[in-house]
C-alpha cells in the first residue's frame, strides 16, 4: 500500500509488541513531534496502529530542593551544629548553635520549623537540645532529595522508591514540583503488521501546486497529497466594524428607508440650544450641574441669534398663545450662553427647526440623528457617561398621537420589537408625552424603549415652526442590549473594551 | 425619578373604595401615570411620579385623582374659604434674597398619625420639586394654639415676617432643647447645617415673629414652640421664597390636602410694605380657577379621532375640569375649560388636550402610519466616515469605539506630548468644569491615545492587534482661527495602530497609502519630529499638499509607559482630508 512519507515512516518504526511514545517515534523517524502525532492519528483512523493515552506525572526539584540535595537540609545542618556544640548532653543556647551552623536568613526558620518535627531534638526557651539517637543519614526527606537529584528530571515511575508521604511533604516545603502530561503511545495492530508484510511504499505526492508544475505539464502525472480538510486552520483576525456602529448603521438604514434625513451638529453646545430652546426652565432640576457636563474652557458661546433669544425668553416668561402662561423662573441670557456637552441630541433638532442649520424648513419633513450624548450619571453596566441617542422627528400639518404611535410601531417592528405600549408621561418640551414600552424579543419582558411626544408650542413658536412636530429619543445601547443580549456595555464601548469579545461578536444585518 | 409613599389603606379610606385590592389599586395608579416601584418597610406603596402633577405628592391628592378616574367625582372642586382674621405683615428689613411670603390658616383638621405623616411627606416633596430644595419656596406649618398674635390693624391678630442679624435673637428650633441664634442653628443643628447654604452670606436672615418672639426661621427650620402634633387642630401655614406665584401654588396644594382631612381653609392677609409687591395687601390662599380656550378642531387633530362636543365635556369633567362650549371669533367650536388652582402644570391649551386624551385612554387609540411623503438620506459627513471605515476594515483593522472624554495624562503626558507642543494632537483641551471622575476631565484632542489605551488593556490578547477608530476629537479654538460657532473646534480623525512583534513604519505607511489612494488623494510623507514617535521614523501626513496628520513608529518610552512589549506603528489624520 502507498502511504505519505510520515505515515510510512511511523508504521515502519512502530512495533506490535511494545507501545512506543510519540516522542520516541519522532526521534527514531527524525520527524517533528507534531508531524508524527498527526501521522499516528491518521494511521489509527485507518486501523493500522492502536493509540493509547495515559497521564504521566513528572517530578522536578525546585532550585531550593536541588541545593539541599547537594548540601544538607537546613534542619540537618542545625542538628550537626547542635551535636558539635554538645547539645546531646545539655541544652545549649540557640544563638550559639545557629551562629556556628552557618545558617542564614529564611533558612534559620526552615531549620527550626522542621527540627523538632523530625525528632532531631527539642527547642525550648531559646535553648536547643539534640537527640543523640537521631540519624541524619536516614532522614527520609534528605534521601528522597538525593534520589531524585541523581535521576535528574525523573519520571514518577523512577521515583517509586520514594514514598508518597515524603513526596507530599517535600512538595509542601516547595522543594519539588509535580506536573502531569499526556503521553500517547502507538502499537501496531494486526492490520498494521499485515500491511507491513505486504509492503508499504511512500506515495509520490505533491504538496503544492507550483508554477513549474503547471507550465511543465507535470501536474497531469502527479498525485496531490491529501490534507486533513477537517482540521481547524490557524485563527485569522480580519477587521470588523464595531458592533455598536453596525447597530447604529442598521438604525440609520431603517430611518432613511422611512424617509428621514440625517442631522449633524456640535457636541459641545450652548445651553440655549440644549435646554432653553426646548422650553426647559433655567431652574429645572435637570439643569443643575450634577446632571450635566458644563465646560470650564471655553465657558460661553459668543453669539446667539438675537431675535431667537428674544422669542425664547418671551416664551419662558409669558408662554405662547392667547391664554398661554410662562414659567415663574428666572431667565438670563448669560446662563443660556453657557457651554456644555450636549445631554441629548434634541439640541440638533432645535438647531434644524430654528432654520439656522439648513434654512427654513417647510412641512413635511423627517429628520434623525444617531449621535453621542453626555450625561453626568453613575457609571454602571447599563449606563455610560457617553452613549448614542437615536433622535427623530416628523414635521407636518395636523399630526396626531395616532401618527406618532404608527411611526414607532413601524420603526420598532424592524428590530423585532412588537406590541408597543404607550404610557402617558411628562416631559417639559413635549405634550402629550409618552414613554414607550416594548416586548423583549427573546424574554418576552416589557421594557422601556424610549420617550416621545409632540413638541410643545412654547418650543416651536419661538423657533418659527407653525405646524406640528412629533419627536422621540432612545438610547442606541438600549436597543443593542435588547436585540443582542449584552450585559455589560463597558465590554464593548470605551478603552476598557475586550478585543477578544469584539473579535468574537457576531455581525448583525 | 422621584417617588412618593402612599399607604393603600389610606387610599381606600379617602376614595371610599374599601373593596379595592392592592393589585387593583396598583393597576389604577399606573393608569394615572404613577408607577408602582415596590413597598416600603411599613407596607406603603412606593410610587414613581412624573414631576408635573405636583398635586399628587400625597395620598390626599392621589385619592382625589382616583375619584375622578372612578367617576365618583366630576368637574372642578374648590374648597370653601373663610375670610381672613390673621395678617402677615412684612417688614422693610426682610432680606432681599427672600422677599416673598404667603400663608393660610386651616382649622379643625383631623390629624391622626397617618395624616401627619402624609403632611410631612407632602411638605418634603414640595420642597424638593417646586421649592427647588427650599431655595425657591419653603413651607412652615405651625400649631395655632401656640401662636399669640398682637393686633396689627383693626384688632386682627398678626405675625411679622422680618429679617434678623445672624446672632440677634434666640429660639428653640425643632429637635433641640437649646436656645440658639439663627447663626448657631446653621453651625450646630443637623437641619441647620443641611440648609445653611441657602442663607449663609446674607446680612440678615429671614425670621417670623409673633408676640412671644421668633417662631420660624425660614427656609431652615421652625421653632419648637409651635410644633405640629396629632393633637393639633388649627394650623398656621406660612411659605417664604423668591417667587410669589410659586409659594402661592405650593400653599394651594397644602390647603387642598388639609381640606381633604376635614380642615376649613381660612384666608390670611399679607401686608407688604410700600414699594414691595406694589404695596398692595394680598389675600391668600388664592383658590381661584383659571380658564383655557381649547378648540374642538385641535382636540380632534391631536387625538386623531372625531368627537361630539358632549363627549369632550364629559372627558373634561372626568379629568377634574369644567368645560363650556362656545365659539371663537371665526365661529368655530371652542371649549372654555376651567382649571382648578392646584393644577400648576397647565400652561397651554395643549395641556388640557393631554388631560382629555388621558381620560379617553391613549392606548384606546388605533396607531396609524402618517400619510406624509418625505425623502430620506444620510448626512455627507457620516457617509464619508462610513466609507473610510470600510477601507480600514478591509485592510484588516478592528474598528473601535472609544469615549470622547479622557484626561490630561492619557491624552498628553503618557503619549510624551504636551498641550503646547507644535505637533499633531497638541492643542488647548476642552475641559469639563465638574468631571464625573479624574479619568474624564476633557475632550480628547486626538484619537491615538485611546487606541494605545486599548492596547494597554489587552496585552493578554492575541497579536497582531491592528486597531483603528474614526472618531471625534476637539480642541479649544482660542483665537477663533477655525471660525467655530461654539469656540470648540470639533473634528473627526482617522487613527490606526498596528501592534505586533514586527510592526514597523512601512506597515503603517502601506495601509495609509492604500486608504489615501482609494479616495483619490495624493499622499506625501515628509520627515518630521513628533514627541510620541521615534525620531527618524516619523513623517507628516500630507494629503493633496496639506499637512493633516502624523505617521510613525511609537516611541519606546510611550510603549513602556503603557506596559507594551511589542512595537507599534501608527498614523492619524483629519478625516476631512479624504473628502
Amino acid at each position: 500500500m502507498q502511504l505519505p512519507h510520515a505515515q510510512a515512516a511511523v508504521l515502519q518504526t512502530a512495533s506490535a509488541d511494545e507501545a512506543q511514545p510519540v516522542d520516541a517515534l519522532a526521534r527514531a523517524t527524525d520527524l517533528p513531534v507534531e508531524t508524527v502525532t498527526g501521522a499516528v492519528f491518521e494511521l489509527e483512523e485507518q486501523g493500522l496502529v492502536a493509540v493509547t493515552e495515559r497521564v504521566e506525572e513528572s517530578i522536578e526539584l525546585t532550585e531550593e530542593g536541588a541545593a539541599y540535595a547537594a548540601d544538607d537540609l537546613p534542619e540537618v545542618t542545625l542538628y550537626r551544629a547542635a551535636l558539635a556544640a554538645g547539645a546531646d548532653d545539655d541544652p545549649v543556647s540557640m544563638g550559639q548553635v545557629i551562629g556556628s551552623s552557618g545558617l542564614e536568613g529564611p533558612q534559620v526558620d526552615i531549620a527550626l520549623s522542621n527540627y523538632a518535627r523530625k525528632g532531631y531534638g527539642a527547642i525550648d526557651s531559646g535553648e536547643i537540645t539534640a537527640d543523640p539517637d537521631a540519624d541524619p543519614d536516614s532522614d527520609s526527606e534528605a534521601t528522597a532529595l538525593e534520589t531524585l537529584a541523581a535521576e535528574g528530571d525523573g519520571d514518577a515511575a523512577d521515583a517509586t522508591d520514594v514514598d508518597d508521604d515524603t513526596l507530599d511533604q517535600l512538595e509542601r516545603r516547595g522543594l519539588l514540583e509535580r506536573s502531569e502530561s499526556t503521553v500517547r503511545e502507538a502499537t501496531l495492530t494486526d492490520e498494521g503488521v499485515t500491511a507491513l508484510m505486504e509492503g508499504v511504499e511512500e506515495s509520490q505526492t505533491v504538496g503544492q501546486v507550483t508554477p513549474e508544475l503547471l507550465t511543465s505539464g507535470e501536474w497531469e502525472d502527479v498525485e496531490f497529497s491529501e490534507y486533513n480538510v477537517e482540521a481547524d486552520a490557524e485563527q485569522v483576525e480580519g477587521g470588523k466594524v464595531h458592533i455598536l456602529r453596525q447597530t447604529a448603521n442598521r438604525v440609520k438604514d431603517v430611518l432613511v428607508g422611512m424617509g428621514f434625513q440625517e442631522m449633524e451638529g456640535p457636541h459641545a453646545d450652548a445651553d440655549f440650544w440644549i435646554n432653553d430652546c426646548l422650553f426647559m426652565p433655567q431652574d429645572h432640576p435637570a439643569r443643575t450641574h450634577w446632571d450635566r457636563f458644563a465646560l470650564e474652557d471655553p465657558t460661553h458661546i459668543d453669539d446667539l441669534p438675537t431675535d431667537l433669544v428674544e422669542r425664547v425668553e418671551r416664551a419662558h416668561r409669558e408662554g405662547v398663545g392667547d391664554d398661554g402662561e410662562g414659567y415663574h423662573s428666572p431667565w438670563d441670557e448669560d446662563f443660556a450662553r453657557a457651554l456644555a456637552l450636549r445631554g441629548h441630541t434634541t439640541s440638533l433638532s432645535a438647531r434644524y427647526l430654528s432654520g439656522t442649520e439648513i434654512g427654513e424648513l417647510e412641512p413635511p419633513q423627517r429628520y434623525f440623528s444617531v449621535e453621542k450624548v453626555y450625561r453626568n450619571d453613575t457609571l454602571d453596566p447599563t449606563h455610560l457617561l457617553e452613549f448614542f441617542q437615536i433622535e427623530g422627528w416628523v414635521m407636518a400639518d395636523d399630526l396626531s398621537v395616532r401618527d406618532l404611535m404608527g411611526t414607532f410601531e413601524e420603526f420598532y417592528a424592524q428590530f423585532g420589537i412588537t406590541d408597543i405600549e404607550f404610557k402617558p408621561h411628562y416631559n417639559p418640551y413635549t405634550e402629550p408625552s409618552f414613554e414607550l414600552f416594548g416586548t423583549h424579543p427573546t424574554t418576552g419582558e416589557l421594557v422601556e424603549i424610549g420617550n416621545s411626544g409632540l413638541f410643545r408650542e412654547e418650543m416651536l413658536e419661538p423657533l418659527g415652526v407653525e405646524c406640528d412636530v412629533m419627536a422621540w429619543g432612545l438610547a442606541l445601547e438600549r436597543l443593542l442590549m435588547l436585540m443582542y443580549g449584552f450585559e455589560d456595555i463597558r465590554d464593548i464601548h470605551g478603552t476598557l473594551c475586550d478585543l477578544e469579545l469584539l473579535r468574537e461578536t457576531e455581525v448583525t444585518y | 425619578m422621584p417617588t412618593v409613599d402612599i399607604a393603600p389603606d389610606e387610599l381606600r379610606d379617602l376614595t371610599g373604595h374599601d373593596e379595592k385590592s392592592d393589585d387593583e389599586l396598583i393597576e389604577d395608579l399606573f393608569a394615572l401615570g404613577l408607577e408602582y416601584e415596590g413597598e416600603t418597610e411599613d407596607g406603603e406603596f412606593e410610587l414613581e411620579f412624573a414631576p408635573d402633577r405636583l398635586d399628587r405628592l400625597s395620598v390626599e391628592g392621589v385619592a382625589r385623582s382616583l375619584r375622578y378616574q372612578y367617576g365618583d367625582a366630576r368637574g372642578v372642586y374648590v374648597p370653601k374659604t373663610n375670610s381672613p382674621d390673621w395678617t402677615i405683615t412684612v417688614d422693610e428689613s426682610v432680606p432681599d434674597e427672600r422677599p416673598y411670603v404667603t400663608g393660610a390658616v386651616v382649622r379643625d383638621v383631623n390629624l391622626d398619625e397617618d395624616a401627619l405623616d402624609s403632611l410631612i411627606q407632602l411638605q418634603e416633596k414640595l420642597h424638593a420639586t417646586m421649592g427647588r430644595k427650599r431655595a425657591k419656596g419653603a413651607i412652615g406649618i405651625h400649631d395655632m394654639t401656640m401662636l399669640k398674635g398682637s393686633p396689627a390693624t383693626e384688632g386682627n391678630p398678626s405675625v411679622r415676617y422680618t429679617g434678623v442679624e445672624p446672632d440677634e435673637d434666640r429660639f428653640v428650633p425643632l429637635d433641640s432643647d437649646a436656645e440658639l441664634t439663627p447663626g448657631e442653628v446653621l453651625e450646630e443643628h443637623a437641619t441647620g447645617e443641611k440648609y445653611a447654604d441657602l442663607v449663609r452670606g446674607n446680612d440678615r436672615y429671614p425670621a417670623i415673629y409673633d408676640d412671644l418672639g421668633l417662631f420660624s426661621f425660614p427656609p431652615v427650620i421652625n421653632g419648637r414652640r409651635t410644633e405640629v402634633s396629632t393633637d393639633s387642630r388649627d394650623l398656621f401655614v406660612e411659605l417664604t421664597g423668591t417667587d410669589q406665584w410659586t409659594i402661592d401654588k405650593m400653599c394651594v396644594i397644602i390647603c387642598y390636602a388639609l381640606s381633604a382631612r376635614g380642615g376649613t381653609v381660612e384666608e390670611v392677609t399679607v401686608e407688604y410694605p410700600d414699594g414691595r409687591s406694589d404695596g398692595r395687601d394680598l389675600v391668600r390662599p388664592t383658590l381661584e380657577t383659571k380658564t383655557k380656550t381649547v378648540s374642538h378642531d385641535r382636540v380632534e387633530t391631536i387625538l386623531g379621532i372625531d368627537f361630539d362636543p358632549e363627549e369632550v365635556v364629559d372627558l373634561a369633567e372626568r379629568a377634574g375640569l369644567d368645560a363650556e362650549t362656545g365659539e371663537n371669533e371665526d365661529g368655530d367650536l371652542v371649549y372654555e375649560m376651567t382649571i382648578p388652582p392646584y393644577r400648576v402644570d397647565v400652561l397651554h391649551p395643549m395641556d388640557v388636550i393631554d388631560d382629555l386624551g388621558r381620560a379617553y385612554g391613549f392606548n384606546e387609540l388605533e396607531p396609524r402610519y402618517p400619510d406624509v411623503g418625505t425623502v430620506g438620506g444620510r448626512h455627507e459627513r457620516t457617509r464619508l466616515e462610513d466609507a473610510a471605515r470600510t477601507q480600514l476594515v478591509g485592510l484588516g483593522f478592528e474598528d473601535l469605539l472609544n469615549f470622547h472624554m479622557i484626561n490630561e495624562a492619557e491624552n498628553f503626558s503618557r503619549m510624551g506630548l504636551a498641550s503646547d507642543d507644535d505637533a499633531f494632537g497638541a492643542g488647548d483641551p476642552t475641559t469639563i468644569k465638574e468631571p464625573y471622575s479624574e479619568d474624564y476631565t476633557m475632550l480628547r484632542t486626538w484619537v491615538l491615545p485611546s487606541l494605545v489605551m486599548v492596547l494597554e488593556n489587552n496585552t493578554h490578547r492575541a497579536y497582531p492587534q491592528d486597531l483603528a477608530e474614526i472618531g471625534f476629537a476637539a480642541r479649544v479654538d482660542s483665537e477663533n482661527e477655525e471660525n467655530t460657532e461654539t469656540g470648540v473646534d470639533e473634528s473627526r480623525h482617522v487613527a490606526a495602530a498596528l501592534a505586533s512583534h514586527d510592526a514597523a513604519y512601512e506597515d503603517a505607511k502601506a495601509r495609509l497609502q492604500a486608504i489615501v489612494r482609494n479616495f483619490g488623494g495624493e499622499l506625501e510623507t515628509p520627515a518630521t519630529e513628533h514627541p510620541t514617535f521615534i525620531d527618524g521614523r516619523t513623517a507628516a501626513v500630507v494629503i493633496d499638499g496639506e499637512e493633516v496628520g502624523v505617521i510613525g513608529e511609537v516611541h519606546p518610552k510611550v510603549l513602556v509607559e503603557h506596559d507594551l512589549e511589542v512595537p507599534v506603528a501608527a498614523f492619524e489624520f483629519d478625516l476631512e482630508a479624504l473628502a
